[in-house]
């Protein structure tokens, strides 16, 4: 034992504990990139409250000598933000939730229950999230378009699910089969039907990444803009994103109003990134089996 | 409680036959342990029983009634898994009422159940903890209190203690087996430890390679071995085994050393012959008997564990008295114990 004591003269020289060189590198790349983010919303949050005149004064990150308000509700109106609000909020309340419930009862049933086919579905299910859905954008139209539903909810929403299920499915399978395969026996045995198990043990054990999936696909399609243009044709259908288009005109742009009306767009999703961050919670399964 | 009928049972996964035709009768009330190295077969089997796992051929009858084809649920079965699989966002009480809960019982029958469980377990201050603030030890102990508030027909443990220190491995052993005792289940308990077997069980059956060695009580099988596997796998430290020929009342071994025997073989006298020996039935000194080198001499307290050369063999032998030996000194083996085993050398069937 005598032999593995630590010397004394070393205790002296390690007073000052040496920071890793790595470590230092590692934080000046995070600042950095941590600018290069933060910047745009700086310029955001300082031209919407600018009026158009101090826009064109002013260099992009001087702050608003006098705080132009009025911008908001200019924009509000501008963009038929009522029209355009509700009917993103319709489109998205109603997609998100069902898009995962629908990939998690998915990826439940590929890890979990034996089929004959089952690795040949996750396939099948994979090939969607490989399609770049620009290819696919005419071939839509023309489907949604023989079902008639062109400017309608179902019409946009239907598309959303089919582009966001593949993702998620994938996701959730690779965390459902890392789930201690005894857990999902014990509540078999226990007398759980699958629904059960999916029900009480798998959902309640996957919050943190049914969370992140939640903000992922809530930011995605708030902020979808390509099929709903191709999708979307009348003005009283149209979503957000499709609203900040009033704000360019050919001639002239009012950067304040811009401004404002995107910080309106955001503003959602970082509200349900808040609520929901903080299921970003690790180790909900500690405790479960030892490991 | 029930019966559990195993017959010819047969498992495969695609070309490779893990289970080959096994048969066990388990009684009522009975606790059996399936023991056998990694890989014998024994976690299959249960996982059969249980209805975790197909069968490829052979019946299985709980309490009477053929099971092959029903799920887990319908079995009623209970069982405690190696790494405990508690629901880790349930507490203690809603894991263990977990089962009764979705079998639709009123919550006071619920909660009366829990109570009466973790009573017997000791789990009462525990019962509003999740399962990552409990201990190993705890945590198994809610396993079997979740197998205990369903009232099965049968008890199935797999390997249920080998993720605990040795310590509480011990204790948890005296737990289940008093738990035994006290409920007068059925049970069925897989594990690779021949201690755990030899202590708890009231029939131990032996497993290789998907096949059945033995069965019998833990004494049969240590004082009668069928053959030099299960000869070998109980008892510890395991038994010697030395081979040569009978000569007269001695056993001729391959160096030229000659060790005296208590009895002789009835068959095969004369011809070649693996005898079986435990480490306890050496005497080891300085005068009388076969030479051997000791090679690695290893106190434990209670006796010394001395491993020594005996005609090219080496072979474990326990000795009670204080001994002053050193690696590289010779002495001089004899056998005391009268149960001496005999075995073929190319069947390793045992000779009697």
């Amino acid at each position: 034992m005598t032999a593995i004591a630590p010397r004394r003269e070393d205790d002296s020289l390690q007073l000052k504990p040496r920071r890793d060189p790595f470590l230092i590198i590692l934080w000046i790349i995070l600042v950095t990139f941590a600018l290069v983010w933060i910047a745009p919303v700086v310029l955001i949050a300082f031209t919407a409250l600018k009026s158009n005149a101090e826009v064109m004064a002013t260099s992009a990150f001087t702050p608003p000598q006098e705080i132009a308000w009025n911008n908001f509700s200019g924009a509000w109106a501008r963009g038929n933000f009522e029209t355009t609000f509700k009917n993103s909020v319709i489109i998205t309340v109603i997609k998100v939730p069902l898009g995962l419930m629908f990939s998690a009862m998915a990826a439940y049933a590929l890890a979990r229950i034996r089929l004959r086919f089952g690795k040949l579905l996750l396939l099948f299910f994979l090939f969607g999230a490989m399609i770049p859905f620009q290819v696919m954008l005419a071939p839509i139209f023309t489907l949604v378009n023989g079902f008639g539903l062109i400017d309608t909810y179902p019409g946009v929403i239907l598309p959303y699910l089919a582009f966001g299920v593949p993702y998620q499915v994938f996701i959730l399978h690779g965390f459902f089969k890392a789930v201690p395969k005894e857990l999902s026996e014990a509540a078999l045995i226990d007398g759980a039907s699958h629904v059960t198990v999916f029900r009480r043990i798998f959902l309640p054990i996957s919050l943190p990444v049914l969370a992140a999936l939640l903000i992922l696909d809530f930011v995605s399609t708030w902020n979808e803009f390509a099929m709903a243009l191709v999708l979307l044709q009348d003005r009283h259908m149209w979503t957000l994103p499709l609203g900040l288009m009033s704000f360019q005109g050919q001639f002239s742009t009012d950067y304040g109003q811009l401004n404002a009306a995107i910080a309106m767009t955001v503003f959602p999703a970082v509200l349900v990134y808040m609520i929901f961050q903080r299921y970003f919670v690790s180790g909900l399964t500690s405790g479960a089996v030892k490991g | 409680m029930a019966t559990v009928q195993v017959s010819d049972l047969r498992k495969s996964f695609g070309a490779l036959e893990v289970v080959k035709g096994v048969s066990i009768d388990i009684r009522d009330g009975e606790f059996l342990i399936l023991v056998g190295p990694s890989g014998c077969g024994k976690s299959t089997l249960l996982r059969m029983i249980a209805g975790l796992e197909d069968i490829s051929a052979g019946r299985i009858d709980i309490g009477g009634r053929v099971v092959n084809t029903l799920s887990p649920k319908e079995r009623n079965i209970a069982m405690v898994f190696q790494n405990y699989a508690l629901y880790p966002q349930m507490t203690v009480g809603q894991n263990m009422g977990f089962s009764l809960e979705i079998s639709g019982m009123k919550k006071a029958e619920i909660d009366k159940k829990v109570s009466e469980a973790s009573e017997i377990l000791g789990l009462t201050p525990l019962l509003q903890r999740k399962p990552s603030q409990l201990s190993g030890g705890q945590r198994q102990r809610v396993a079997m209190g979740r197998a205990i508030v369903r009232d099965p027909d049968v008890f199935l443990f797999d390997e249920p203690l080998s993720n605990l220190d040795a310590k509480l491995r011990v204790q948890m052993r005296a737990e289940i087996k008093a738990l035994h005792q006290r409920l007068g289940s059925t049970i069925v308990y897989v594990t690779h430890d021949q201690v755990e077997a030899m202590t708890m069980a009231d029939r131990i059956v032996v497993l290789r390679g998907g096949c059945v060695e033995q069965i019998g009580t833990p004494l049969e099988l240590y004082d009668h071995p069928e053959n030099m596997f299960v000869a070998g796998f109980l008892g510890s430290p395991s038994m010697n085994f030395l081979r040569g020929r009978i000569e007269g009342q001695s056993l001729l071994l391959a160096g030229g050393e000659r060790l005296a025997l208590p009895s002789l073989p009835k068959a095969a006298s004369g011809g070649d012959v693996v005898v079986g020996i435990r480490p306890q039935g050496f005497a080891a000194g300085l005068q009388d008997g076969a030479r051997a080198t000791i090679k690695v001499v290893e106190p434990t307290g209670a006796d010394t564990h001395v491993l020594a050369d005996i005609g090219g063999t080496e072979i474990t032998c326990v000795v009670n008295d204080r001994v002053d030996f050193a690696p590289g000194q010779e002495i001089r083996l004899s056998i005391t114990s009268a149960k001496v085993h005999f075995f073929d050398p190319a069947s390793e069937a045992r000779l009697d």
